[in-house]
């Protein structure tokens, strides 16, 4: 087993939800892929900072057995004409694989932002509720 | 590693008199913070071993050069409060008078609204300029958030202040129960 091996950890959190996707450096072959609603049971706790911490551990346990010694992180937020700061996983996740023992490269943030793109939803008087 | 642009009569709050503010954050987040006040920009690097030390560092930077009180940027070094910055063209559009519209109506006559909206959720909301800044514990400041998206995108505020009442007391309800249930 290959021994220091830095890969990438991809940290999709949106309001609704957390993913932890880790890649090997090039982002073409899976390390480890959990997300919040693997850890509770209810879909309004998946995007809460407890889910996260425990998707976090969880995916740097198997990146570990699989010799990765530490993650660059790039963050995501939803995006495009959604909200650009990330839900209230991000910071809970990333601390979370610091402390399973995970080296921590660089912090990145590839939220999508749009060089004008689609427009967003609601009309004069807003989204009704 | 990390940099902001901050604006640029906010550069004064950033570093404090004789670098006060700047310290404090300096400090409290173990980074070093290098202001080009020419430009405008923080340039920051992270000293500590939390990796989320320059990030935090960043919000804080930015929720000061957005209007927020340097004290209560600080705030931010917990990890549950978070920092919103909703810009006010993504909704509105780019006619100034529909920005200057939608602010007065977030603002309120005497600040009403923006007071109202501070004291249900407990969010600080600072407005300046196009954009409008929301810190807060990381649920509350969500709801602030919603509520201002909602007037911005033109919702009358009347619903605005009952969904947010609505869920102001679902959100307390629900920590309680939580509460009670882990101990």
């Amino acid at each position: 087993m290959a021994k220091d091996i830095w890969a990438v950890a991809h940290i999709y959190a949106s309001f609704n939800n957390t993913i932890i996707h880790i890649t090997d450096s090039t982002g073409a072959e899976t390390i480890s892929r959990w997300s919040g609603g693997r850890v509770v049971r209810a879909d309004r706790e998946e995007s809460s900072p407890y889910a996260a911490m425990k998707a976090a551990a969880g995916a740097a346990e198997e990146a570990k057995e699989k010799g990765v010694f530490g993650v660059h992180i790039k963050v995501r937020a939803q995006g495009g004409h959604r909200s650009k700061n990330p839900g209230p996983g991000a910071q809970a996740a990333i601390r979370s694989l610091a402390r399973a023992g995970l080296k921590i490269g660089r912090i990145q943030d590839v939220t999508p932002l749009p060089h004008d793109g689609t427009k967003k939803p609601g009309g004069r008087r807003g989204r009704r509720i | 590693m990390e940099y902001v642009r901050i604006a640029e009569n906010r550069i004064g709050t950033v570093i404090g008199k004789k670098g006060e503010i700047k310290d404090k954050i300096e400090k409290a987040l173990e980074v070093k913070l290098e202001v080009n006040s020419g430009e405008g920009v923080v340039h920051i690097e992270n000293k500590g071993d939390d990796p989320l030390g320059g990030w935090k560092a960043r919000d804080v930077i930015q929720a000061i050069s957005y209007g927020i009180k340097p004290d209560t940027a600080l705030r931010l070094r917990n990890d549950s409060y978070q920092l919103f910055i909703v810009n006010l063209c993504d909704i509105v559009g780019r006619s100034k008078k529909g920005i200057i519209r939608q602010k007065a109506r977030i603002i309120g006559r005497d600040g009403k609204t923006k007071d109202h909206i501070t004291e249900l959720t407990g969010a600080v909301i600072s407005i300046r300029g196009k954009h409008v800044a929301i810190l807060g514990h990381a649920d509350d400041a969500y709801l602030a958030k919603e509520a201002v998206e909602a007037l911005a995108s033109g919702l009358p505020h009347s619903v605005v202040y009952k969904s947010l009442e609505k869920k102001c007391a679902e959100q307390k309800r629900k920590n309680t129960v939580e509460m009670w249930r882990k101990r």
